[in-house]
C-alpha cells in the first residue's frame, strides 16, 4: 500500500527487451543447439531406432510448455483474470513457440522415425500390404482381423482401429497436423488480439479473447489429450488408461509456470519488468505451482493407484517395465522430488515471495518435469525394440536431442521475447494488475 | 450513588469510513500499542499491515496437525494390517495389537503394499489439519466466551452493521485516560468514550 504505480509511472510503448543484454544466457542455449542438431544429425543416420524415442522424448518435452503456456493465457482470459496481466506476454510468446516446435515434431512423420516407436503402425502397414495383395477386395481393417488369427495379440488393434489408424481423416496422421494447427490458431488470436490492443488500448479486446477463451477451451483440453495418447501411450498398443490425458496436462501447467517464474525473475535480474512484477505476483504463481504439485501428485497416483489394484495383464505392464531394474528407482524418485520436496518447499508463503528461492525451487521442478517425460517414454525403448531394459550408452542421444529441440527452441524463445513489449502495455487493467495484493 | 464495581476496560472510538479507520490504525501502531484492535462490519485488505500485526501462528498448528494426521494412519494401518514394524526390529508393537493382514489380489504384505494405505493417509492428513485449523484458530482468537466488555456499549452495537470502532484497552502499558483518549481524537475519532465493565 505504501506505493501505488499509476499508468504515469509506467515508460510509454511498454519495456522492449534487448537480447544483448541477455546474451550470455541465449548465446549458451544457442550453442547448446547447434551441437545438438549437429549430434542429432548423426544419430539419426547411425542409430535411428534408439534415436527416435530421444527425439519424441525432446519434443514432448518441449510441447508440454507450449501447451502450458497457452493453457495459462486460456485460464487467465476465461477466469476474466486481473493479476496476471503483468506476466501474461510471458506465456503469449511461450504459446506461440508452436510454429518452430511443429517444425522440430515433423521428423515424428517419417516412416523411419515412427517405425520403431509405434509397433501398431508396423503391423497397420503389413496389414495394408496383405489388404493390396489379396485376391478378393480386403480393407485393412479385415486384413488386420485375418492376422489376428496367428497373433492374437493384435486382436486389441482389430478394436482399436477406429482410433488407431494410418488411412482416413481421422488418422494418426492427419490428428497430427490437426493439432499443431489449431494450438497455433489459438496461440496466434489471442497474441493478436493483445498487440491489437496496445494500437487503441480498448478493453473490448479483453471481452473478445474472454469470450473466445471459453469457446476453445475444450478443443484445447481435447488436443492435449489426444496428443497425449498419439505420441506416448501409443508406444504401448495394448495400455490404455483414462487417466492419461489429465495427468499429461497437470505436468504441462506446472511445468511452464515455472518456466514463466524463471524467466520473469532472468527478466527482473536484466533490469526490467521492476516496476510491472511484485513479490505478489511471485507470491500468485507460487500459489499455483503449489496447487499443480498437489494435481499431479493427486492425478498420478490415481492412475497408479487403479492400475495396481486392479492388477489387470494390459494395464500393469506400463507400471512393470518401470518397476524394472533401474526405473524403479527413478519411479521412487519421481515420488519424493515430484511431489513430497516441492510441497514441503511451496507450502511456505516466505519462499514463495522470495523471487530468489522461488527461482531455485523452479529450477528444480523443470528437472523433476524432465525426469517424469523421461520416465515416460524411454523405458518403452528397451522392451520395444528387444533390446534389453536399459539401452546402454542411448542417454547420450537423449541429451543430444534435449538440446537440439528444448536448447534451440529456448534460444528462439528468449529472443523473441524482443519482438513486442514484455507486457500488455495499453491493457486497461494493467493497473489492477500491478498494484495487486493478495 | 451506586456501590457497583467497574473496571476499565479502554477507549473506543468510532471512525466515519474504512479511509479513517485505516488511517487511524496506522496513527496508533506508530504510537506503540500492543493491546488495542480493529471492528469492522468486513474484513478490510491491508488492514494486518495497517495494525503493524505480525504473521499468524495458525499454519504452523495445522502443519503440525497435518503431519499428525499422516502419521497416525500410517501407523494404524501399517501396524494392524503389515509386518513392517517387525521388520525395522519393532516387533513388540505389533503384540500390541492384533495384526492382520488383508490379502487382496495377492497384494503384499510388507511395506510395498503401501499404495493401498494412501487413501486413509491423504484423508486423515485433510481431517486433522481441517480440526487443527478450527480449534487453533477458536484458541487464539479466545473463543467461545461468555461475554465481551465491549458490549457494555451501546454505540458499538453498529460494529456489525455501519461502524468503524477502534478500541485501546486499558491493560496496554502505554494507556493512559489523557493520552489516549487525545490519541484517538488526533487520529480523527468521533464519540469517543470510556468502556467501564461491571466487576
Amino acid at each position: 500500500m505504501s506505493h501505488h504505480v499509476t499508468f504515469k509511472d509506467l515508460p510509454q510503448g511498454g519495456e522492449k527487451f534487448e537480447p544483448a543484454k541477455g546474451g550470455k544466457l541465449i548465446g549458451t542455449l544457442g550453442l547448446f543447439g547447434l551441437l545438438g542438431i549437429a549430434a542429432s544429425a548423426y544419430f539419426f543416420f547411425t542409430s535411428t531406432d534408439t534415436f527416435a524415442y530421444s527425439w519424441l522424448f525432446a519434443v514432448f518435452f518441449t510441447f508440454t510448455f507450449v501447451v502450458g503456456g497457452c493453457f495459462w493465457i486460456l485460464l487467465h482470459s476465461a477466469s476474466n483474470s486481473s493479476w496476471g496481466v503483468a506476466v501474461r506476454r510471458i506465456w503469449e510468446n511461450l504459446a506461440n513457440m508452436v510454429v518452430p516446435l511443429a517444425i522440430f515434431a515433423s521428423p515424428l512423420l517419417l516412416t523411419a522415425v515412427n517405425k520403431p516407436l509405434y509397433e501398431w503402425m508396423g503391423h497397420h502397414r503389413t496389414a495394408a500390404e496383405h489388404a493390396a495383395h489379396a485376391d478378393h477386395p480386403t480393407t485393412v481393417k479385415q486384413a488386420l482381423h485375418h492376422m489376428a488369427e496367428d497373433n492374437p495379440h493384435l486382436h486389441v488393434l482389430v478394436t482399436k482401429f477406429g482410433y488407431m489408424n494410418l488411412t482416413n481423416g481421422f488418422s494418426w496422421y492427419s490428428r497430427f497436423v490437426a493439432y499443431f494447427l489449431i494450438l497455433w490458431f489459438i496461440a496466434r488470436t489471442l497474441r493478436g488480439k493483445s498487440l491489437q490492443q496496445e494500437q487503441d488500448g480498448d478493453i473490448k479486446h479483453t471481452i473478445w479473447s474472454r469470450q473466445f477463451s471459453c469457446i476453445v477451451l475444450l478443443p484445447f483440453a481435447l488436443i492435449v489429450t489426444f496428443a497425449a495418447y498419439d505420441w506416448l501411450v501409443g508406444l504401448d498398443y495394448n495400455w490404455f488408461s483414462t487417466m492419461w490425458g489429465v495427468y499429461i496436462f497437470a505436468g504441462c501447467a506446472w511445468a511452464s509456470m515455472a518456466v514463466s517464474i524463471l524467466v520473469v525473475t532472468w527478466l527482473r535480474g536484466l533490469g526490467y519488468l521492476q516496476k510491472v512484477v511484485t513479490d505478489e505476483h511471485y507470491h500468485l504463481m507460487g500459489k499455483l505451482l503449489f496447487a499443480f504439485t498437489v494435481f499431479w501428485a493427486y492425478i498420478s497416483f490415481s492412475q497408479y493407484f487403479l492400475i495396481w489394484y486392479a492388477n489387470i495383464t494390459e494395464e500393469t505392464r506400463f507400471y512393470l517395465i518401470r518397476n524394472t531394474e533401474g526405473w524403479r528407482a527413478v519411479s521412487i524418485f519421481i515420488l519424493l522430488g515430484h511431489f513430497i520436496v516441492p510441497f514441503l518447499f511451496l507450502l511456505s508463503q516466505k519462499r514463495k515471495k522470495n523471487p530468489v528461492v522461488i527461482s531455485l525451487g523452479c529450477l528444480w521442478i523443470l528437472f523433476m518435469h524432465l525426469v517424469d517425460i523421461y520416465w515416460n517414454v524411454i523405458p518403452e525403448r528397451g522392451p520395444s525394440l528387444g533390446i534389453g531394459v536399459w539401452v546402454a550408452g542411448a542417454w547420450v542421444q537423449d541429451i543430444a536431442a534435449l538440446c537440439a529441440v528444448f536448447g534451440t527452441m529456448s534460444w528462439l524463445y528468449l529472443r523473441g521475447l524482443a519482438k513486442y513489449s514484455l507486457y500488455p502495455w495499453r491493457d486497461p487493467r494493467l493497473i489492477e494488475s500491478v498494484n495487486v495484493i493478495n | 450513588m451506586s456501590t457497583t464495581l467497574k473496571r476499565v476496560h479502554g477507549y473506543l472510538a468510532e471512525f466515519d469510513s474504512v479511509k479513517d479507520l485505516y488511517h487511524a490504525a496506522e496513527h496508533v501502531r506508530d504510537a506503540g500499542y500492543q493491546r488495542w484492535d480493529v471492528h469492522s462490519p468486513f474484513a478490510i485488505h491491508g488492514m494486518d499491515d495497517a495494525m503493524g500485526n505480525p504473521r499468524s501462528k495458525l499454519p504452523m498448528f495445522v502443519f503440525c496437525g497435518g503431519i499428525t494426521g499422516t502419521t497416525v494412519a500410517f501407523t494404524l494401518e501399517t501396524i494392524t494390517q503389515t509386518n513392517f514394524w517387525s521388520h525395522i526390529g519393532l516387533g513388540f508393537l505389533q503384540k500390541i495389537v492384533e495384526t492382520y493382514p488383508t490379502v487382496v489380489q495377492g497384494k503384499p504384505t510388507d511395506i510395498w503394499t503401501l499404495p493401498a494405505f494412501f487413501p486413509v493417509m491423504f484423508e486423515l492428513t485433510i481431517l486433522f489439519s481441517a480440526f487443527t485449523t478450527l480449534f487453533g484458530l477458536l484458541a487464539l482468537i479466545g473463543l467461545p466466551r461468555w461475554n465481551h466488555p465491549l458490549f457494555v456499549s451501546k454505540n458499538f452495537s453498529k460494529f456489525s452493521d455501519d461502524g468503524f470502532f477502534v478500541c485501546i484497552e486499558a491493560r496496554d502499558p502505554k494507556f493512559s485516560q489523557e493520552g489516549t483518549k487525545s490519541l484517538l481524537e488526533k487520529a480523527g475519532g468521533k464519540n469517543i468514550e470510556l468502556v467501564e465493565d461491571e466487576i
